[in-house]
C-alpha cells in the first residue's frame, strides 16, 4: 500500500509541478480467475493479471489520458509526459477549456471483505459445482422430455485493488471481490422448437455469495419453466391488454431507459458517435416522461450489490441518484466535468472499467423503486393481460427512446389469475409511452447482473439492473414476427 | 533478459514443470486514441502495453493465463501456477496437441507499415475529417481517431517461434444536422496511403444532409439496401458464430448448416487474414499456425467452420488457422464482390428502404437466428430507385437466415469497415435484400 501511495503520489505532485490544472493517479490490479464450462466439458480453467496505471491530467483546458503496466518510475515519468502530449498536442481542438467541478471528495479506505475467500475453494471444487448444476439442467428437461442439446456456463470471480489520487486532494483506496455466473442454455423439443435463455448473477463479496445462489437449484428452476414455455406456450396475445413486468424486464428498462438517458456525458454528445445520444436535453431536468408511479433510482451504495463503491474513481462519495421522481426527471448522472458544465456537484458517477481506461460517466445499480402493492394486488385487477417475467431479444435506439423487448418467460392472465405460458410477446414502444403507462408497481424488489457497455475503448462494466414488478394499462403488445 | 525472449523461455520452463503442450504469446502494443464530439476533442489517449498469455495443457487438462507483469519472478510463479492449476482441473473431452512446428510464414504478413503516432498528426487528421463533414452541411460531427502498431511474438511446444508486427488507423465519424439527422462514416486503413479522413467525414455529412426532416417510417416488409456498415454487421455475425466454439455451444444459427445452402447464391465469404496492408492481415494464429484463405460461404453454400487445434479434433477436420486458444475467430472478413453500382441496385428498388447504419444488434435465439438491430443515421426511402424522403424509429426485426437467402444483389465496389459496433475488419459491398421486416414502437 505504501509503495502504491508513494508512485500515486509522484505522479500526482510531478504533475502539477509540470502545470497540470488536474492530475490523477490510477493504480489499477484486476485478479481474475474463470471457469469456461460447456456440454458437460471444462474447456479451460483461467486466471488474468491486469495491473497499471492510469493518469489522466488537465492541461490548458484539454484532457490528457495515458496508461501503462510498467511500473518502474522511468516508466511512470514517460507515462505522464505522454499524457500531457496527448493534452497538449490537441488543446487547439479545444474550444471551450475542461474543468474539474466540485464534488465531496474523500480521503478513506475502503476495503469489502469476503466471509468465504476465493482462495479457499479450489478449481476442483468449482468445476464440481458447475458439472453439478449442468446435470441438474438435464434432468430438470428430461421430466418435460425436453433436450438440452447446448449448455454454456462460466464462473469468475475477482478482486480489484485501486488507489486514486487527485491533484485536488482525494485519495481513496479500494478492494472489492466480485462474483460473477453466467450461462445460456438450449433445449429443444420436437414440437416446441428451440428456446434460448440467458442468466447472469453477480456480486460484490465472497465466495459465500455463490453458496446463497445455489446455483443447481436455480438453473433447475429455470429450466423447468422454460421447458414448460417450450411444449406448452400457445400463441401470444396481441392487441391491447394490461401488462405486468415482472423485476427482470423492470430492470433493464430501468437501466436502457432511464439510466442511459440521464447520463450527463450522452446529453452533451460525448458518446455520439458510439452508444449515441438521449432525447433528453441539459433542461430536461423538472421533464415528465412518467406516469407518477414511476421512481427510478441509480445507487452504488448497496452493499453486496454488483455495481458497489463508494467513492468513484475521481475520489467522489458516491450516493443514491433518484433519476425519475413521480414520474419526473429529477437527476442526472455526473463526473466532475460534466458537474462543472451544469454548474451541480458531482454526484459519483464516474468509473474505468481497468487500468487502461480513463473514468466515464456510469450506472452502478439502477432500478425502480418498490411501490404499494403486494404483488398478488397487481394481478388482481387485471381483468385481461400478459405477464412477462424474463426475456432474450431486447433493443433500445442511440436516443434512448425507441425500445423492443421480447418475452421468454411470459403468461397469460385471465381475471387476476396467471394461466398457461405464452410464445415471445413483443413490447415495442417509446420511452415516455412506457413509463406513462405504468399505473401501480409492488413492494418486492429482485436484481440482476450485467455488464452495461459504454465508451471507446468500449468498457464492460459490472451494474445490476432491478425492481418490482409494475403493472402497464393498455398498452399494444405483438405476438412472434411473421 | 530481452522482453522478446520471453515467449521461448516460457515454453522451455513449461516443459520443465510438466507441461504436455505449452504456447506462449507476447503482445506489445502502442495506442494513439483522441475521442470528438460537438467539433471539439475531449479526451487524447495514450496507451503502451505490454501482455502475456500462456496457454497450458497437461494431456487433456487445460488452463490459461494472461500476466502483464513480466518479470521473471511473476512469469515463472504463474507458469508454475498454471501448471499445477491444469493438473487439478477436470479432465476436457479431446486431447489435440499443439500443431508441430517450424511453419514458414509469409513474409508480407511479418511486418506492418508505419503508421503516424504522433498526436500531432493525428488531430490534424481529426480536424481535416470534422471540417469535411461541416462543409457537406453538418452542423456538427464527433468520433473517435485511432492509430495503432503492435508486435506479437509467440512460442510454442510445438516447434514454433516466431513474431509479426500489426499497424491501422481508424476514423469513425458522425455528422449531425439535428438530433434526428444524422451520418455515420468511417475509414480504415492498414497503411497511411489507404486512409481518408475527408472522405469519411465527406460522406457522413453528405448522409446527415441527406437525412434532414425525417418522419417517421411505416412497419412492413420492404426490398431494402443495407449500407456497407449495415451489411458489414451482418457479415460479421456469419462470420463469428462460425466459429466451431460457439458453434458447439448453440450460440450459431449455423449449426448443422455445413454443406447446405445457407444463403443466396450471391453471397460468398471468406475470412483472409494474408491480404497484406490490409487492417485484419496476420501471419499466423495463436498456435502458432500460419493462416490461409478460407471460404466460410461460396455462392451460398456454408463450406466450414473456423477451427483451432482442438475444435478441429473435436469435429474431426484440419485447424483452419484460426486459433484463438479457447474460441476460434475470424481474422479479416471479406464478401466477393457483385456486379452493381450503387446507382443500379438502387434502381431495382421500386418501393423500398435504404438503411445506411445500424446498432444494438441483439438474437431473441442464436439457433434460429431470429434478431432485431436498429438502423441508425441515414434511413432513406426509395420510390422507383429514388431516395424522395428520410425515415426514423424503424426496427428491423427478421431472421439471419432469411435475410441471407434474401439477398439479390450486391455492389462491385467495397469499403472496409470496423468500429464500434463491428469487432472484425470486413470488406464489403452494398447489398440488396428483398422482403426485409420492418417494425416500429406501438405506444
Amino acid at each position: 500500500m505504501s509503495s502504491l501511495e508513494d508512485l500515486a503520489e509522484f505522479i500526482v505532485e510531478s504533475a502539477v509541478g509540470m502545470g497540470a490544472e488536474y492530475a490523477e493517479a490510477r493504480l489499477h490490479t484486476d485478479l481474475r480467475e474463470s471457469i469456461i464450462f460447456k456440454n458437460n466439458v471444462l474447456e479451460a480453467f483461467t486466471f488474468e493479471e491486469s495491473r497499471g496505471v492510469g493518469i489522466r491530467v488537465l492541461v490548458d483546458g484539454s484532457l490528457g489520458f495515458a496508461s501503462t503496466n510498467r511500473l518502474r518510475k522511468d516508466d511512470i515519468k514517460k507515462a505522464l509526459k505522454q499524457a500531457f502530449k496527448a493534452a497538449k498536442s490537441t488543446s487547439k481542438l479545444v474550444k471551450h477549456k475542461i474543468s474539474m467541478g466540485k464534488g465531496e471528495l474523500g480521503n478513506e479506505k475502503v476495503i469489502v471483505k469476503p466471509r468465504v475467500s476465493f482462495t479457499s475453494v479450489d478449481p476442483e471444487a468449482r468445476t464440481s459445482l458447475i458439472k453439478e448444476t449442468d446435470e441438474e439442467i438435464i434432468s430438470s428437461a428430461s421430466t418435460f422430455d425436453v433436450k438440452v442439446p447446448a449448455r454454456i456456463m462460466t464462473l469468475d470471480t475477482w478482486i480489484t485493488e485501486k488507489l486514486v489520487k487527485t491533484s485536488d486532494g482525494a485519495s481513496i483506496y479500494s478492494v472489492t471481490p466480485r462474483i460473477a455466473f453466467f450461462a445460456l442454455i438450449t433445449l429443444f423439443h420436437p414440437q416446441g422448437g428451440l428456446l434460448q435463455r440467458y442468466i447472469n448473477l453477480g456480486e460484490t463479496g465472497g465466495w459465500e455469495a455463490c453458496e446463497r445462489w445455489n446455483l443447481p437449484r436455480i438453473l433447475h428452476e429455470e429450466t423447468s419453466a422454460l421447458a414448460r414455455v417450450l411444449i406448452e406456450a400457445k400463441k401470444s396475445p396481441a392487441g391491447e391488454m394490461d401488462v405486468i413486468l415482472g423485476p427482470e424486464i423492470v430492470g433493464i428498462v430501468s437501466h436502457e431507459s432511464c439510466g442511459h438517458p440521464c447520463e450527463a456525458d450522452r446529453i452533451l454528445g460525448r458518446e455520439a458517435a458510439q452508444a449515441g445520444e438521449t432525447f433528453l436535453k441539459s433542461d430536461s431536468i423538472g421533464l415528465r416522461v412518467g406516469s407518477k408511479y414511476v421512481n427510478v433510482a441509480d445507487d452504488p451504495t448497496i452493499k453486496g450489490s454488483f455495481g458497489f463503491y463508494l467513492y468513484d474513481d475521481e475520489g467522489v462519495k458516491a450516493r443514491r441518484r433518484i433519476l425519475i421522481k413521480e414520474g419526473v426527471i429529477n437527476e442526472f448522472l455526473h463526473n466532475r466535468e460534466t458537474a462543472s458544465i451544469f454548474g451541480v456537484m458531482s454526484n459519483g458517477a464516474s468509473r474505468a472499467v481497468a487500468y487502461n481506461r480513463e473514468p466515464i460517466i456510469r450506472m452502478s445499480n439502477t432500478f425502480f423503486l418498490p411501490g404499494d402493492y403486494s404483488k398478488d394486488e397487481l394481478f388482481e385487477d387485471v381483468k385481461e393481460g400478459i405477464y412477462v417475467k424474463s426475456f432474450m431479444e431486447w433493443n433500445i435506439d442511440d436516443r434512448r427512446f425507441n425500445q423492443r423487448y421480447v418475452g421468454l418467460e411470459a403468461y397469460k392472465i385471465e381475471n387476476g389469475e396467471i394461466k398457461n405460458p405464452v410464445r415471445a410477446p413483443v413490447l415495442e414502444m417509446t420511452t415516455i409511452g412506457l413509463w406513462s403507462a405504468v399505473d401501480a408497481a409492488s413492494k418486492d424488489l429482485e436484481f440482476q447482473a450485467a455488464y452495461c457497455g459504454k465508451g471507446d475503448p468500449m468498457q464492460g462494466i459490472p451494474v445490476w439492473t432491478g425492481g418490482p414488478h409494475i403493472r402497464l394499462r393498455k398498452v399494444r403488445v405483438g405476438g412472434m414476427r411473421e | 533478459m530481452n522482453v522478446k525472449e520471453i515467449p521461448s523461455y516460457i515454453v522451455d520452463l513449461g516443459r520443465k514443470y510438466g507441461a504436455t503442450d505449452i504456447a506462449a504469446k507476447l503482445i506489445e502494443s502502442q495506442k494513439v486514441m483522441i475521442r470528438f464530439s460537438n467539433n471539439e476533442v475531449t479526451i487524447s489517449k495514450i496507451f503502451h502495453e505490454a501482455t502475456i498469455e500462456i496457454f497450458v495443457m497437461v494431456e487433456k487438462h487445460r488452463a490459461a493465463t494472461s500476466i502483464n507483469t513480466l518479470s521473471i519472478k511473476n512469469i515463472e510463479r504463474n507458469v508454475k501456477t498454471l501448471i499445477r492449476v491444469a493438473k487439478m482441473t477436470t479432465p476436457a473431452d479431446v486431447y489435440a496437441p499443439l500443431p508441430k512446428g517450424p511453419f514458414s510464414y509469409d513474409p508480407r504478413l511479418l511486418k506492418a507499415p508505419e503508421v503516424p503516432l504522433d498526436p500531432e498528426t493525428l488531430s490534424s487528421y481529426v480536424e481535416r475529417a470534422i471540417n469535411s463533414a461541416l462543409e457537406s452541411g453538418a452542423k456538427r460531427a464527433a468520433g473517435t481517431l485511432s492509430a495503432f502498431k503492435s508486435e506479437i511474438s509467440i512460442a510454442t511446444s510445438g516447434e514454433v517461434y516466431a513474431s509479426q508486427e500489426k499497424a491501422g488507423l481508424e476514423l469513425s465519424i458522425r455528422a449531425f444536422i439535428s438530433d434526428v439527422a444524422t451520418g455515420h462514416f468511417l475509414s480504415i486503413a492498414g497503411k497511411p496511403e489507404d486512409f481518408n479522413p475527408e472522405e469519411a467525414g465527406r460522406v457522413a455529412g453528405e448522409i446527415a444532409r441527406a437525412a434532414d426532416n425525417p418522419v417517421p417510417g411505416e412497419p412492413g416488409k420492404y426490398m431494402t439496401l443495407l449500407g456497407p456498415m449495415v451489411f458489414a454487421d451482418i457479415v460479421n455475425q456469419v462470420g463469428i458464430l462460425s466459429s466451431a466454439f460457439l458453434v458447439d455451444a448453440g450460440q450459431s444459427f449455423l449449426v448443422d448448416k455445413i454443406g447446405e445452402k445457407i444463403s443466396s447464391e450471391k453471397f460468398t465469404l471468406v475470412d483472409d487474414p494474408t491480404l497484406a496492408g490490409s487492417i485484419g492481415a496476420r501471419a499466423f494464429d495463436d498456435e502458432g499456425v500460419p493462416t490461409r484463405r478460407n471460404i466460410i460461404v461460396e455462392n451460398g453454400v456454408l463450406k466450414t467452420y473456423l477451427h483451432n487445434s482442438i475444435t478441429a479434433k473435436k469435429f474431426g477436420k484440419e485447424t483452419t488457422g484460426n486459433a484463438g486458444i479457447i474460441v476460434p475467430t475470424p481474422w479479416n472478413l471479406i464478401v466477393e464482390p457483385g456486379g452493381k453500382s450503387f446507382e443500379e441496385l438502387s434502381a431495382q428498388i421500386d418501393d423500398g428502404i435504404y438503411v445506411t447504419n445500424d446498432w444494438y444488434l441483439r438474437y431473441q435465439n442464436y439457433r434460429t437466428g431470429d434478431f432485431s438491430t436498429l438502423p441508425r443515421d441515414g434511413i432513406f426511402r426509395i420510390r422507383r430507385g429514388e431516395i424522395v424522403s428520410s425515415f426514423r424509429e424503424l426496427r428491423i426485426s427478421d431472421n439471419m437466415l432469411r435475410i441471407l437467402q434474401n439477398i439479390v444483389d450486391l455492389g462491385r465496389s467495397r469499403v472496409w469497415i470496423k468500429w464500434w459496433e463491428v469487432e472484425i475488419p470486413s470488406l464489403v459491398p452494398h447489398a440488396l435484400i428483398s422482403e426485409v421486416n420492418f417494425t416500429k414502437p406501438l405506444i
